[in-house]
């Protein structure tokens, strides 16, 4: 069953064509990621799915409701972290989450607000003014805020902005839960792919207005360039011999070389270095399967 | 309609909570007071008498209850905008009308707390004299419609201009040149300009209904006009506000 269903989406702003024939299908219990570089809709597109936004043209169907004219009966079953929230500085975090429930129809408890904040790692912070609040701490606020409605569809913004890297994997720890505990349907717009490496089953980026590819994140790693960095011990007069078949030399820094593996295991192109007599002493990874196939897809990652 | 209440509480704790809510009222009862001080010496040194200084005075206190509800309309969803709030606010099922009327709530919600403020300075000022009652009831009721009036006005602005500061100005010319009646004083209102403006502007029909009760002592029949003035600016203003909420942009 799909929960999200664009077609031939089209918004301008002021001339400038920001999504043009867009499409895109989340199905329940997916957790999407939405890529794009800066400036390339993906915050429009969320916007229009929460119907806060009006669409110039297409269809767009999130539960079986269209966004622009039954948008307060949709909000009811989704929720959504906005990529700049802000918040109410003069607010005790508990009393932030008992209004935004009030907005949901919810009469939250004090221990209904404190079971929140524990489910994104603020447990102590409840009875405090938000303003006094550091920036990851907000942003964890901001999730619980978007939890508390319980809702089927959740969308992220830049869900992991401003978190240390514990954090991160908190917040990733509590999505997969809800994920798989709840079967909540997740849409991350994020540029850190790593988030989407670890959570996301489908992918779609958005380039140039419109969805350039959409579809399993593992056939989007699979299958294609791989970036590495080679370090040659006595490096000099090797770069010929590293140009074998799937790995091309793509630039040289003293003993360091900048290769890409293409549709083979970096395991394997390693191999075949050794055993054509390279001596490799170093191999790093430079970008996951993704990040290749990203910048593949966004002109190198270009603004449109 | 829960969330409705919950909306109107915000707005309502917000404006006493929030610094500029307190520093607003702090900066209006020194303005009272001032005021209140100069209108007593006044009457105590028989320049004007008794009635007269409750009208003045009263006339300070709509004036000063209306530029609150200009700064507070310019700040409604513009600020909440700057401040990145108004995403999330309008994510949550409550609809944009219903949280342009708890808006207006709350701007009604300060006029309340400046009527109450400025209960003691009338006292004051009028405490000796006639139609103190009266200029408490008809004082009430022209400051609600005003405020309605000139806080729904830039609350509908703040809609759809995205800054705080080109909502403030376009609001504060409206301000100073619809109340320039008190600006002005009695001589220059008798002239033509004045007595035009008297006619359109609903500040000019608040203060004429003001003197007419507290200075003439003229009878609610006389004054179902000029509320009606008033209450057709409200109105017209409530309009306005519902066609520019549906045109919000974020």
């Amino acid at each position: 069953m799909n929960v999200v269903e664009i077609e031939s989406l089209k918004k301008s702003f002021e001339g400038r064509k920001v999504l043009e024939n867009t499409f895109m299908t989340v199905k329940k219990g997916d957790i999407y990621g939405f890529l794009g570089p800066n400036g390339s809709g993906k915050t429009t597109t969320l916007r229009i799915l929460l119907g806060i936004l009006q669409r110039d043209g297409g269809t767009v169907n999130v539960m079986g409701l269209d966004p622009s004219t039954e948008g307060d009966r949709l909000r009811r079953w989704v929720n959504v972290l906005p990529e700049s929230h802000g918040f109410y500085g003069w607010m005790w975090a508990e009393d932030y989450l008992r209004f935004f429930g009030q907005l949901y129809g919810l009469n939250l408890s004090a221990a209904d607000c404190r079971m929140h904040m524990e489910q994104v790692g603020l447990d102590s912070a409840d009875r405090r003014p938000i303003r006094t609040f550091s920036r990851g701490m907000k942003q964890r606020l901001g999730i619980a805020r978007a939890l508390v409605n319980d809702p089927e569809v959740l969308f992220l913004d830049e869900p992991t902005n401003g978190l240390d890297p514990k954090g991160r994997r908190e917040i990733h720890d509590l999505l997969l839960h809800l994920n798989r505990e709840k079967g909540m349907t997740v849409v991350i717009s994020t540029h850190i792919l790593d988030d989407v490496e670890r959570l996301c089953n489908r992918i779609g980026i958005l380039y140039n207005a419109i969805i350039q590819y959409e579809g399993p994140l593992f056939s989007a790693s699979s299958g294609k360039a791989i970036r590495y960095r080679f370090r040659v011990a006595g490096g000099n007069g090797v770069s010929g011999q590293l140009n074998l078949p799937g790995i091309t030399v793509q630039e040289q820094t003293g003993n360091w070389f900048s290769c890409t593996i293409q549709d083979m295991k970096p395991e394997e192109a390693i191999q075949s270095l050794v055993q054509t007599g390279i001596p490799i002493a170093e191999a790093v990874q430079m970008g996951s399967g993704l990040e290749a196939m990203y910048l593949a897809h966004t002109g190198g990652g270009r603004r449109p | 309609m829960r969330y409705v209440g919950a909306l109107i509480r915000k707005e309502c704790v917000e404006d006493i909570f929030s610094s500029r809510g307190a520093v607003l009222y702090l900066v209006g009862c020194g303005i009272l007071s001032v005021f209140s001080f100069l209108l007593v010496s006044n009457t105590e040194l028989s320049l004007l008498d008794n009635a007269q200084a409750v009208y003045m005075m009263a006339g300070i206190v709509v004036g000063l209850a209306v530029l609150i509800a200009v700064i507070r309309g310019s700040d409604g969803f513009a600020g909440e905008r700057e401040r990145e709030t108004l995403e999330t606010l309008l994510t949550a099922p409550v609809g944009a009308l219903n949280a342009a009327m708890a808006k207006l709530a709350g701007i009604v919600f300060s006029w309340f707390i400046i009527f109450f403020l400025s209960i003691p300075y009338l006292w004051t000022v009028g405490s000796t004299g006639q139609n103190l009652w009266p200029a408490f009831a008809y004082l009430f009721l022209a400051g609600t419609l005003l405020v309605v009036t000139f806080g729904g006005f830039t609350l509908a602005l703040s809609a759809r201009i995205k800054t705080v500061k080109g909502v403030l100005s376009i609001g504060l010319l409206l301000f100073l040149v619809s109340g320039s009646p008190i600006v002005m004083g009695p001589s220059l209102r008798q002239s033509a300009i004045g007595r035009f403006m008297d006619a359109i502007n609903p500040f000019g029909v608040a203060l004429n209904m003001l003197d007419s009760v507290v200075v003439d002592s003229q009878g609610i029949l006389i004054q179902i006009l000029p509320l009606s003035v008033l209450l057709c600016y409200a109105g017209a203003v409530l309009l306005f506000l519902h066609l520019a909420i549906r045109r919000m942009e974020l």
